[in-house]
């Protein structure tokens, strides 16, 4: 059998080296996302005006075309509109790439995570004198988030995954440096493994997080509950 | 005092309120009865801008807004003075029973947080729910989170507190409960205006009776003017239903 997992495992610590980059882009593109997110929700469910029909297209685009072209749009076509943008690295295109796309996806995830809250808990707000903001930040968001939460989390590992179309346009990160060890080796499938079981860990541990995470929302709604 | 002059509210082409004029002295207790759809929840609603009625004059406690032009400043001043108890009870459900009563009063009276605690606890315990303060909403029964619910709009100190059908959702043997708590927040001399459908209730603990139909307040009277000598025929005819309902 033509398969050396010798190699393999020798490859690993090489191809580890580039993980904080792609945890670096994944998760930065993914809080810009759930903020812009968040922000796309609130403007559609709250209907203003202009924005939200202006808003609807923007995410009917994102939704519509492939990443990896999104991606090429930001770092090779802005420029020529742009000049400025010419300098633009490589992994900021990526990140603005994913964090608006992923947005566009977000926004209908919390956009019917808010429909979720009940309408008397707004009032509730209301009654008590509370703030929009005060409201939102102490009653609203915390239960939309318990809604949002498991959908939100697969856009995270998704976005992660996401990431490795960064090689594309020339960022090194796991996928590339395993390109560059098979390349000098011809072990193809040992390199390209290895960066997919590191894929595969990553994306076990943040989904064991999540569940953590979900279960730990979901305390104030389960009876025994009655910790603070 | 409170004095409402001249209030009218309608959904699209339904109108609700169709002009009502009510006054509240200081302390009393004014009970609304009335048939479903008569407009007394959407009346109670309209005081603390729940709703926005379209046109008349409120006024509580000296603030004095003229709905067809508020500023959210009026909003405000009018909900200071308001406090607000639900049909469904509608406590923040992330949030457990103390802090269903403290956190209104650490961001909205900027009270410091062990403070508004000490407040809730005692509060709590004043509506008999002392050792249930760490529950979440869904770990008390409907007569305990209606409790929690009056706990929290007392402790805003509001001058009117308003029972929206407050135990209307309610199991009967929980009834009882709520209502005992309410007797003792009129034995503090509170003005409360309670939207009710229980009659023995509004005899006993009202100052004053106030029956609605359609829109409009058809007659008002002390419990025993309004119940036992009813003069105007659609209250005659309401009061008959429910007796024959209930006996």
């Amino acid at each position: 059998m033509n398969f050396d997992i010798g190699y393999m495992f020798d490859i690993f610590p090489r191809i580890l080296q580039y993980l904080p980059i792609v945890l670096y882009m994944g998760t930065l593109s993914f809080v810009l996302a759930v903020i812009v997110g968040l922000i796309f929700a609130v403007i559609i469910n709250a209907k203003v005006p202009v924005l939200y029909q202006l808003l609807r297209v923007i995410i009917s685009y994102f939704r519509g075309v492939p990443t990896l072209i999104q991606i090429f749009i930001f770092y090779f076509g802005l420029p020529q509109l742009f000049p400025s943008l010419s300098s633009i690295q490589a992994i900021t295109a990526v990140i603005i790439a994913l964090s608006i796309k992923n947005a566009a996806y977000l926004s209908e995830v919390f956009r019917s995570a808010f429909l979720a809250v009940d309408k008397s808990q707004f009032e509730a707000c209301e009654a008590v004198n509370m703030t929009k903001w005060q409201g939102l930040r102490t009653v609203i968001l915390p239960q939309v988030f318990r809604v949002a939460i498991p959908a939100t989390g697969n856009y995270y590992i998704m976005m992660i995954k996401e990431t490795s179309l960064a090689f594309t346009i020339g960022v090194v990160d796991m996928l590339a440096r395993a390109k560059l060890e098979s390349a000098v080796t011809y072990k193809f499938l040992e390199a390209y493994l290895a960066v997919g079981l590191i894929y595969w860990a990553i994306t076990v541990v943040l989904a064991f997080l999540q569940s953590k995470l979900e279960k730990y929302m979901e305390r104030p709604y389960l009876k025994e509950a009655t910790k603070s | 005092m409170i004095k409402i002059q001249n209030l009218h509210k309608s959904y699209g082409n339904t109108a609700i309120l169709k002009g009502i004029d009510v006054e509240v002295k200081d302390g009393e207790v004014l009970a609304i009865i009335g048939p479903s759809g008569s407009g007394k929840s959407t009346l109670l609603r309209c005081l603390n801008f729940l709703e926005k009625a379209e046109k008349g004059i409120i006024e509580i406690d000296g603030a004095k807004v003229n709905v067809e032009q508020y500023t959210k400043a009026d909003v405000v001043q009018l909900r200071s003075k308001t406090g607000m108890v639900f049909q469904n009870y509608n406590l923040f459900k992330n949030k457990n029973a103390l802090h269903n009563v403290s956190e209104p009063l650490r961001l909205t009276k900027k009270m410091p947080k062990k403070q508004a605690e000490q407040v809730a606890y005692d509060l709590l315990a004043e509506v008999g729910l002392k050792g249930k303060e760490l529950n979440y909403p869904v770990a008390l029964s409907g007569g305990q989170q209606q409790r929690v619910g009056i706990a929290r709009a007392l402790a805003l100190n509001p001058y009117v507190v308003l029972f929206d059908e407050p135990t209307s959702s309610l199991d009967p043997e929980l009834v009882e409960e709520v209502l005992n708590v309410m007797k003792d927040v009129m034995k503090q001399g509170r003005t409360m205006i309670v939207v009710t459908h229980e009659m023995e209730f509004a005899k006993e603990v009202a100052d004053r009776v106030i029956f609605m139909a359609d829109g409009y307040i058809v007659e008002q009277g002390t419990p025993e003017e309004l119940f036992t000598n009813p003069q105007n025929e659609r209250t005659k005819r309401f009061l008959k239903n429910y007796l024959t309902l209930h006996n």
